[in-house]
């Protein structure tokens, strides 16, 4: 579903101009694609904000400019709490475009029950499809993840009309038993002080002393 | 055991200070939740290893944490009545320089209200505000 957002074009430019932009409620994003010229623009804070935690890619742009877009990049502030900017792309619904989604596990793995810990590897994979087909997350069903078991991405099920742009062999989710993970993590044996690195001209000086 | 680096190339650091916020190691990437500094300022290794424990005794075969800091600062000190000169004090511990925005710890394979338990005891040990963070939206 394509969300509405009521865009405005942006005259001042600059990262002062885009500060009071932000001050009054609004969020500078810039609209560019299909071979035609940048514009700057601004959103209301609260309709992108909404869109963007709620996985919405397709939107809707009335008010100054009408068309279609793609949300293809967000800057965060620097605690990932408020959108500071928003790259959007000019599509139509039959376009194909490349977007990175989440991948998000779903079930309970047996293994998980056996003493194992169930780790996710990859979180987001870039897919291909049409604009309007693009999935919001890839769900993967881990309901049959049993004790040193893993599922790798060739065996994720996509959706139709949906390529992955990924390497087939990558392992997505695992699930390793607690001790493996222990042994992964135990540490060298302790050291009183850190090894300084030295030139060779130091060293000779104080072989020499 | 605390953690340390294993090659240096100076035993004794300057202070620094801390500018700024932080622009990267400012997300969650390997698990699922994180705790994020709110303040910046210095963290032993001593205390990273006390909030491992903490939170690893809490998920304990179900969950994995990630630890995203490393103590890669040395902190000198002089013993006590000392007179002043006679150079720089000797190593006392190890600290890891954190930026406001810093992600600290992670935590991946538990349901998020598990995480926010052990996050809150995991937070008792650390000496700035920190919060409770989620993945960002992709």
């Amino acid at each position: 579903m394509a969300e509405v957002l009521q865009v405005k074009v942006r005259e001042e430019v600059g990262s002062r101009a885009a500060k009071r932009v932000r001050q009054a409620g609004q969020t500078p994003a810039v609209l560019y694609g299909h071979q035609l010229a940048n514009v700057s623009l601004t959103v209301p804070t609260d309709q992108i904000e909404w869109a963007i935690r709620h996985g919405i890619r397709m939107v809707q742009l009335q008010g100054d400019i009408r068309d279609t877009a793609l949300i293809r990049e967000v800057q965060w502030d620097a605690f990932g709490s408020h959108v500071l900017h928003v790259d959007l792309t000019r599509v139509s619904a039959s376009e194909k475009v490349r977007m990175v989604v989440p991948l998000e596990l779903r079930g309970e793995a047996p293994g998980a029950r056996q003493g194992g810990i169930t780790e996710q590897l990859i979180h987001e994979i870039e897919v291909e499809s049409a604009a309007d087909q693009l999935p919001e997350r890839i769900e993967i069903n881990i309901n049959e993840l049993g004790l040193g078991d893993a599922i790798k991405l060739g065996e994720v099920p996509m959706p139709e009309q949906v390529t992955m742009i990924a390497d087939a062999e990558e392992v997505v989710v695992q699930c390793m038993s607690a001790v493996e993970v222990e042994e992964e993590e135990a540490e060298e044996a302790e050291v009183a002080e850190p090894e300084v690195i030295r030139r060779a001209a130091e060293e000779e000086d104080q072989e020499k002393d | 055991m605390a953690l340390m680096p294993k090659r240096v190339k100076h035993r004794k650091n300057q202070r620094g200070r801390i500018k700024g916020k932080a622009s990267r190691g400012n997300k969650v990437v390997f698990g699922d939740f994180g705790l994020q500094a709110l303040k910046g300022g210095w963290i032993k290794a001593q205390t990273i290893e006390a909030g491992r424990i903490a939170a690893q005794q809490y998920v304990r075969g179900e969950g994995r944490l990630y630890i995203r800091i490393f103590p890669h600062k040395s902190v000198t000190s002089t013993p006590l009545e000392t007179r002043m000169g006679k150079g720089k004090g000797e190593p006392e511990f190890w600290a890891a320089v954190v930026k406001p925005g810093t992600v600290l710890y992670e935590l991946g394979g538990v349901t998020e209200q598990q995480a926010k338990v052990c996050f809150a005891r995991l937070a008792h040990k650390m000496p700035i505000p920190v919060r409770f963070v989620r993945r960002r939206p992709a």
